[in-house]
């Protein structure tokens, strides 16, 4: 016996320490990996890099507010000033003149190439005539001085069309010298950071630098009221980790205190205590070792949600330490309770199966967690625990308390009636609301609280820069090509513009080398320009000393060579440039973001049209919920096949339909009138909530075979009944708590399993007749 | 009780006579209070530009309206329709004829800003700003005076030298403003009867 015991011990020390051995060499990641489909489709794919690396994911928006505007522009120049050396920072902007002088520089010297107005018409007499009376319209305006600065040298115009071009980007308010809300009540700056982010350690240094550039700038204006808010998708990305990181941590910690209480009252004994922790801490080492083993690489996520998901592992201790009758041994005990238990294990694992078949990486790698997690758990009850309990340990809970709980139980079965009248009112309130069951925006996926959403709503507001949410994205095989594809393109976009189709859109500023050449050969030469200009000066009132120097000019600008991508480095043109035009595989790839759309389908309906050129209209917005929304179908696909698994289990151990529906009933009465319940208190179902159920299904089936099992005698079935009991106690409590977090995500999960384990527990009790003999 | 009542008062006098001096004393702080009275003001104007890039003057006229403090349009009628629309620091200049619409947040261009607000600060009896933007030499009296504003800010000097704004009691009657380049241009404003 003892030389077995001791084999039992060693074998699963030994499996204990494979599993550190792995986990030591295993690979942890918290990118968005786990939330998207292991075999996405192209547009997909464009989708979740944009999300990940492009240039949207990258920005950070800063408010400072709660002081006074000229303060607030102070802390926003010092702090822009310190966080333009931060090499961690591509672009920093808060309103301030700073860098567009080289970027009014570059337009200037190579207005000729750059203008897509240039053409031979251009510089004709009528051309020109045409442009000069633009200007003396201009002249009449207070803009006056800008139009005569540049007047002489560019009577045709290029410079105002090009900075007419970028008119209709971000122009939030300005008091100060500095970007402001239009109230006037927060100071905006908005930062580029050089990392995607989808980096979320690079994301969180980035944040606190500017909180360090924050403090450093408001400290010696003395201002106690001034407060630094951001916001972004990397900001997100660290606040939903930090969230779900501390929510978890906190609320678990609470949670495993208040269950160790509850469970050292019960035991009176800390050893015990300890020794019903092993099964969960076993559990966790298989899972994390099994899914670095069969995917290469642990996700955070897996890594949060998985303990949570085998809680139902504390359980067994449960279920063996107080089912121990007096004088009783654990192994009489768990040959009395094993067949139930298996079974009861059995079914977790074909419902969590469901998952592990799932396109979607998280949550595949959270149904392998929880099958290992949970076998290593079972596992460790029925083989180790006995081994290690002290000798004679057995449970004495009040007697008061069980023949309370049995009287309860004895008269349950009155409340049947009462129950089909709560299922049936909960099924045709789903069956109304059947089309708003589900929520499949980004939102209800989003593991932030709403406070975080509706701030960065508002910041954006203020900021003019509204979601990016249309983006034309085209591919090629070089550089050149993909410019000639975007310039097609953008004759036929703004003559969609004109149509009121969108608003506009980002053209990048590096013209195609064809497109360069034409221009420069539509330059006409000096004494062209001189002849034409003097026409035209016969009729409007310019003088014509004004141009001398104009005709030189424009044939030296005629000997220019193509400007190329390097020539338009150093300011804020070259970055735009450098988030839009990309390389990628073995091509080059462009991308036009859309402002203002108003209608899609026409754009992308009119560009196949008019061009053979292939190209991506991505809907950000509506690719997400497509992809969000595939998965959820997939999941709930497979949450079904999963429960006809359990039925398909159970007819196999139980071998009766009544005792399949009895089992079962409880089940299905808890998930019907939890969904209802989430609708009342309006809650559409995220994936999250899906989840959730899932878990009610593992628990809860628990409860309903233990209900069912037939039981030696009325002590027996009082100490299954009370055992129930506690395992549910400390579902509720853990899940419960959860149910407390900010993080949408927690909360959800918190709340399905607290009242459907819970629920479970009670209809088991209503619906289940014990067969005791 | 005769003799102290009458020391008293000759003691007061010299209190009295400051007391009535500060009430009669007519400066920028009045004037921008009487400008300040006027909430809403409708003219029609006449104005001649002097640029040196043209060999004839640019003449145009129109309407304006002011609506205290920040709103103030300028629609020119002839030769050709225009309009600027000045709204919380955004100007909106609108050619119909060419279709050009062009939306300029004021802070951007801070010459153009400076010249604004000129108007506006005036219009809507805004000394602060004002004084932000200019030093400030104020001619004549109630009746009839002339505001002279000379650019603080270097950037500004290079493009404008000075603004005469002159006018009577709360309304305003011309507007001069004379660049750096040696442009120069003059407004004529005729007020609507209220």
């Amino acid at each position: 016996m003892s030389c077995k015991r001791h084999g039992t011990l060693g074998v699963w020390l030994a499996l204990l320490a494979l599993c550190l051995f792995i986990i030591s060499r295993s690979v942890f990641n918290t990118d968005m990996s786990a939330f998207l489909p292991r075999s996405p489709t192209p547009t997909q794919q464009l989708l979740v890099e944009q999300l990940r690396d492009g240039v949207v994911s990258r920005l950070i928006l800063v408010g400072v507010e709660g002081a006074p505007a000229p303060v607030l522009a102070r802390i926003s120049k010092a702090m822009a000033a310190r966080l333009r050396g931060d090499s961690e920072l591509v672009a920093v902007n808060n309103g301030e003149r700073v860098g567009l002088e080289k970027d009014f520089g570059l337009l200037w010297r190579n207005r000729y190439v750059l203008s897509d107005a240039v053409t031979p018409q251009r510089f004709t007499a009528q051309g020109l005539h045409d442009s000069l009376s633009a200007y003396l319209d201009l002249l009449g305006t207070p803009m006056s001085a800008l139009a005569q600065r540049v007047l002489p040298d560019d009577p045709s115009g290029e410079l105002l069309h090009l900075l007419d071009q970028m008119e209709g980007q971000a122009h939030p308010a300005m008091r100060d010298e500095v970007w402001f809300s239009r109230d006037g009540t927060r100071a905006m700056l908005l930062v580029q950071t050089r990392d995607s982010g989808s980096d979320i350690d690079a994301q969180e240094r980035v944040m606190q630098h500017i909180q360090t550039a924050f403090d450093a700038a408001a400290q010696p204006l003395q201002v106690s009221g001034a407060r630094l808010q951001m916001t972004g998708p990397g900001v997100f990305a660290v606040q939903s980790r930090a969230s779900i990181r501390d929510d978890a941590w906190r609320l678990s910690l609470i949670a495993t205190l208040l269950v160790a209480s509850m469970l050292l009252l019960l035991y009176r004994s800390p050893r015990v205590l300890a020794l019903g922790l092993l099964p969960v801490a076993s559990g966790a080492l298989a899972g994390v070792a099994a899914v670095s083993v069969g995917f290469g690489s642990v996700h955070g996520l897996t890594l949060g949600f998985g303990v949570t998901l085998i809680g139902e592992g504390v359980d067994y201790a449960i279920y063996l330490f107080t089912q121990i009758e007096q004088h009783g041994t654990p192994q009489n005990t768990l040959q009395r309770i094993w067949p139930t238990l298996r079974l009861g294990v059995l079914t977790s694992i074909c419902g969590f199966s469901a998952m592990l078949f799932s396109g979607f990486t998280g949550l595949a790698q959270l149904g392998l967690f929880s099958i290992a997690g949970l076998v290593a758990a079972v596992g460790t009850t029925r083989w180790v625990l006995p081994n290690l309990l002290p000798a004679g340990f057995s449970v004495h809970a009040s007697p008061r308390l069980g023949a309370a709980v049995m009287s309860v139980v004895r008269h349950a079965p009155r409340a049947r009636l009462a129950l089909a009248v709560l299922v049936l009112a909960a099924l045709s309130l789903l069956f109304v609301k059947r089309d708003g069951l589900w929520n499949d925006s980004l939102g209800s996926m989003s593991p932030l609280a709403r406070e975080s959403q509706l701030l960065d709503a508002q910041l954006r507001n203020d900021m003019g820069v509204p979601d990016v949410r249309y983006m034309l994205i085209l591919h090629a095989d070089d550089q050149e090509s993909v410019l000639r594809q975007g310039e097609e393109i953008a004759v036929i976009l703004r003559g969609q513009v004109q149509a009121g189709a969108l608003d506009g859109f980002d053209v990048p500023l590096l013209p195609s080398h064809r497109a360069q050449l034409a221009r420069l050969a539509a330059l006409p030469d000096a004494a062209s320009a001189r002849e034409n200009l003097e026409q035209v000066l016969r009729d409007l009132p310019f003088r014509s000393t004004t141009f001398a120097t104009f005709p030189q000019q424009i044939a030296l600008a005629k000997q220019q060579a193509p400007l190329d991508r390097a020539a338009l480095q150093g300011g804020n043109l070259g970055l735009r440039l450098d988030s839009s035009l990309l390389q990628r595989g073995s091509g080059w790839v462009l991308m036009l973001p859309l402002r203002g759309v108003r209608d899609a389908e026409r754009i992308g309906h009119d560009i196949r049209g008019a061009t053979r050129s292939p190209f991506i209209l991505l809907d950000m917005k509506r690719e997400s919920e497509q992809m969000f929304h595939d998965y959820r179908r997939e999941a709930s696909r497979y949450a079904l096949f999963g429960a006809l698994a359990i039925v398909a289990l159970l007819f196999v151990s139980l071998r009766s339909v009544r005792r399949v529906f009895e089992v079962c009933l409880p089940l299905v009465a808890a998930v019907i009138i939890i969904t209802a319940g989430l609708m009342l208190t309006g809650h559409a179902l995220s994936i999250f909530h899906l989840i959730g159920l899932l878990l009610v299904v593992a628990v809860g089936s628990n409860y309903a075979l233990f209900f069912d099992r037939r039981c030696a005698s009325p002590q027996d079935r009082e100490r299954t009944v009370t055992s129930l009991l506690f395992a549910n106690a400390s579902t509720v409590l853990g899940f419960g708590l959860l149910s407390f977090s900010q993080s949408p995500v927690l909360n959800a999960l918190g709340s399905t399993v607290a009242a459907g384990a819970v629920l479970s527990l009670i209809f088991s009790a209503i619906l289940i007749d014990g067969r005791d003999a | 009780m005769m003799p102290r009542t009458l020391i008293f008062l000759l003691l007061c006098l010299p209190l009295l006579c400051r007391a009535e001096a500060t009430t009669t004393t007519w400066g920028p702080t009045q004037l921008m209070q009487d400008l300040a009275q006027v909430k809403i003001a409708k003219a029609t104007f006449t104005e001649r530009k002097f640029l040196s890039v043209l060999n004839r003057p640019l003449e145009s006229s129109g309407t304006l309206l002011f609506q205290s403090p920040g709103h103030l349009e300028k629609h020119t009628l002839k030769p050709k329709a225009e309009s600027l629309v000045l709204d919380q620091g955004v100007l909106t200049i609108d050619i119909p004829a060419r279709n050009v619409k062009r939306t300029l947040v004021l802070q951007e261009y801070p010459a153009v800003w400076a010249f604004v607000e000129s108007i506006r600060s005036t219009l809507a009896g805004d000394l602060p700003t004002l004084e932000r933007f200019y030093k400030i030499v104020l001619d004549g009296d109630a009746a009839r005076w002339k505001l002279r504003l000379l650019p603080l800010d270097s950037g500004t000097r290079a493009v404008m030298r000075e603004i005469r704004i002159s006018g009577r009691g709360d309304r305003v009657d011309s507007i001069e403003t004379f660049e750096s380049n040696g442009d120069h241009a003059s407004m004529d404003v005729l007020e609507d009867a209220p």
